[in-house]
């Protein structure tokens, strides 16, 4: 029997059963999902025959197979795929609507917003290092009252769920751009980037210290009855800590992880590279890291894990869910290649019919210790 | 203009001048429905070591052949893995990205400025401006002759100066120091090159039209109204439009990591709003400070 401790609501029926509509959380929400377009629910895509691609049907045995891709975040937040793009690497949703179909995307997580315009940092902003990328935009967004009039309108239109990635310098900011998001018809979602090791200001302090974490959490969960992600950084001595602070505080799902702080040297050898001087590491490069934090944040919440960090391939998903994330975010690939989120979705499809099973999520903490429970006092042991 | 994913097949690829590569690809869908100032985004690739795409200016562009071309340095892994490309050797590109230079109807002399690899921005509008029948000067300013490019790559029609900074060729100088004996003649110019020569540049145009003598006459149209930076209009009324470099993210506006500062205060991507911008819509001093 595969292990099944990250159990979600959606999971834990029997097996075999088709698919019923999702029993609501049990935590009060005044805001009933339905009000927010992209959040209802549905069925998968994947489950309609003529969403897989011709090549990943023919690697199926069973054809008929219904393949439930489809992953509840909480509060009502369930996703028609478990394909996510990630913050700062979509914009707002609509610079790559020509080359990608992102209605078939699991959801879209928008360019950090905050409460007033912010210009960002000098550049250069990003440059690209082995196997990876350093960038410092800096939080570069018009904020979140001129976010909400220019895009909000058409997320509403969209089949996608769109997630707003909220950052700020102060308790305050959180809390008032969460107030603002509030009952704005497009909005599916929160994701909270207390994590972002591009400003000097704010961000990065809240996620290496498990109280400002969980104050800022509570504080954003008092504001709303949005779904609500919290974002962390790997840029800690022990994650596990903070991520269970942020689920006790009330946090709907975790999204691991942000960028690692590093810098790049320029041309001639006289300065950093950057304008910022530091900068966020994020692509291929950081997979390893990636994985050991949603291993380790994984064992110790019973909230949803959405993983990201490095995903180029379905092996990469793969080996998320195996640690325990039941959705994953693609960020840097995008760049090279903005068609992987959609193809993704086609292949994680083909892969759940090849080794048998109706969901990814029983793919799902496949790698975790195998003896469920609570983990030890030492919990799991991290030897750098 | 719609960007799109297409494959392109490599048909030559050669060093122009050490180690300056001139590479023709068949990307028939480029080719038709690119114009001069645009770029495209170039995969290197798999995802084994280098993350990130490549953009280069639309170098020319044949729309009876379907070719394009591209005009590079081998200053780092990307560009050298590109000169390992062959004949018949694919690649994925995103294009036509950016917006191009706007040149004004009324415009007969056209004044080309390039600087080093800035030639491969201002190269295709020198096609289109004679295609349009109008007058081209081109001037080019290089470090030494053995970096000039080659005047046979050049259409005839086109007036060619050199400057070099060591003086091996053509002016000892800067390319900026012949620009004030063309002021008169051009009715716009267009730039490409670094940003130290875009910069002054756009000094020099600022002061010209009071060097020149010339007088505005009659009503502002559109009562006077500046036109919204990295618009059409705002590039076509420009007497100096340049076309930027930044390192770039994505290329389609998503990541924000290629900006440049406007004097709204407002960052505008290059890949988006740019690469061409209307030198005086653009801060040039002192932007993040």
């Amino acid at each position: 029997m595969k292990a099944k401790r990250r159990v979600v609501t959606s999971a834990a029926r029997p097996a075999g059963a088709k698919r019923q509509p999702l029993a609501r959380r049990s935590r009060p929400t005044t805001a009933a999902p339905e009000s927010r377009p992209g959040v209802e629910i549905r069925s998968a895509p994947a489950s309609r025959p003529t969403d897989a691609s011709d090549a990943s049907r023919a690697a199926a045995g069973d054809l008929d197979r219904e393949i439930d891709l489809s992953v509840d975040l909480g509060r009502g937040l369930v996703l028609p795929n478990p394909i996510l793009v990630a913050s700062g690497t979509f914009g707002y949703g609509v610079e790559y609507g020509d080359v990608v179909d992102i209605d078939r995307l699991g959801a879209i997580c928008c360019k950090g917003t905050t409460l007033k315009p912010r210009i960002g940092n000098p550049t250069p902003r990003v440059t690209e290092t082995p196997g990876g990328m350093l960038n410092s935009i800096g939080l570069q967004n018009p904020g979140v009252d001129a976010v909400i009039e220019k895009y909000a309108r058409a997320w509403a239109g969209w089949k996608v769920p769109v997630i707003v990635n909220v950052a700020g310098e102060s308790v305050r900011d959180y809390v008032e751009v969460t107030r603002r998001l509030e009952g704005v018809p497009g909005i599916a979602g929160i994701e909270l980037n207390i994590s972002c090791p591009n400003v000097g200001q704010g961000g990065l302090q809240f996620a290496i210290d498990a109280g400002a974490a969980a104050e800022v959490t509570a504080a954003v969960r008092r504001a709303t009855d949005l779904p609500l992600l919290v974002k962390l950084s790997p840029n800690v001595a022990d994650i596990r800590p903070i991520a269970r602070a942020i689920a006790d505080a009330g946090a709907d799902a975790l999204t691991a992880i942000n960028t690692l702080s590093g810098i790049a040297v320029a041309p001639g050898r006289t300065k950093p590279l950057l304008g910022n001087i530091y900068g966020g590491l994020s692509g291929p490069a950081v997979k390893p890291v990636a994985l050991r934090i949603v291993y380790e944040a994984a064992q110790v919440v019973t909230i949803p894990v959405v993983a990201i960090g490095g995903v180029t391939e379905l092996a990469d998903v793969l080996d998320f869910l195996a640690v325990g994330a039941i959705a994953v975010q693609v960020g840097t690939a995008i760049f090279a290649d903005p068609t992987l989120p959609v193809r993704l979705v086609d292949e994680l499809a083909a892969e759940c019919r090849r080794v048998g099973v109706t969901s990814h999520l029983d793919l799902v903490g496949t790698a975790l210790p195998k003896r469920a429970g609570t983990p030890s006092a030492k919990g799991v042991e991290y030897r750098p | 203009m719609t960007m799109r994913l297409a494959a392109a097949e490599l048909v030559e690829s050669r060093e122009i001048l050490p180690g300056q590569w001139l590479q023709a690809y068949h990307a028939p869908t480029i080719a038709s429905s690119s114009r001069a100032g645009q770029f495209i985004h170039v995969r290197t690739g798999d995802f084994s070591g280098m993350v990130l795409r490549r953009p280069f200016s639309v170098n020319t562009a044949d729309v009876g052949t379907g070719i394009i071309t591209i005009h590079f340095r081998v200053i780092g892994r990307g560009t050298e893995w590109f000169t390992r490309l062959r004949p018949s050797d694919e690649i994925d590109l995103l294009g036509p990205l950016g917006r191009p230079f706007e040149v004004d109807p009324r415009s007969r002399h056209l004044l080309l400025i390039a600087g080093g690899l800035g030639m491969a921005g201002v190269r295709m509008l020198a096609d289109e401006a004679i295609r349009d029948g109008r007058q081209v000067t081109l001037l080019f300013g290089a470090a030494s002759s053995r970096e000039v490019y080659p005047s046979s790559l050049l259409p005839d029609e086109v007036e060619y100066v050199v400057a070099t900074d060591d003086g091996s060729l053509g002016h000892h100088g800067f390319v900026t120091d012949l620009v004030p004996a063309y002021e008169a003649w051009a009715d716009q110019a267009f730039a490409c090159g670094p940003a130290g020569m875009l910069g002054a540049l756009a000094r020099q145009a600022e002061g010209r039209r009071g060097r020149l003598g010339v007088a505005k006459l009659g009503r502002k149209r559109g009562g006077g109204r500046t036109d919204p930076v990295g618009s059409p209009a705002a590039r076509r009324k420009a007497f100096l439009q340049v076309s930027m470099e930044q390192n770039m993210g994505c290329a389609v506006g998503a990541c924000l990591g290629c900006v440049v500062m406007s004097t709204t205060g407002v960052p505008q991507r290059v890949c988006r709003e740019g690469p061409v911008f209307a030198a005086e819509e653009l801060v040039w001093e002192g932007a993040w400070s």
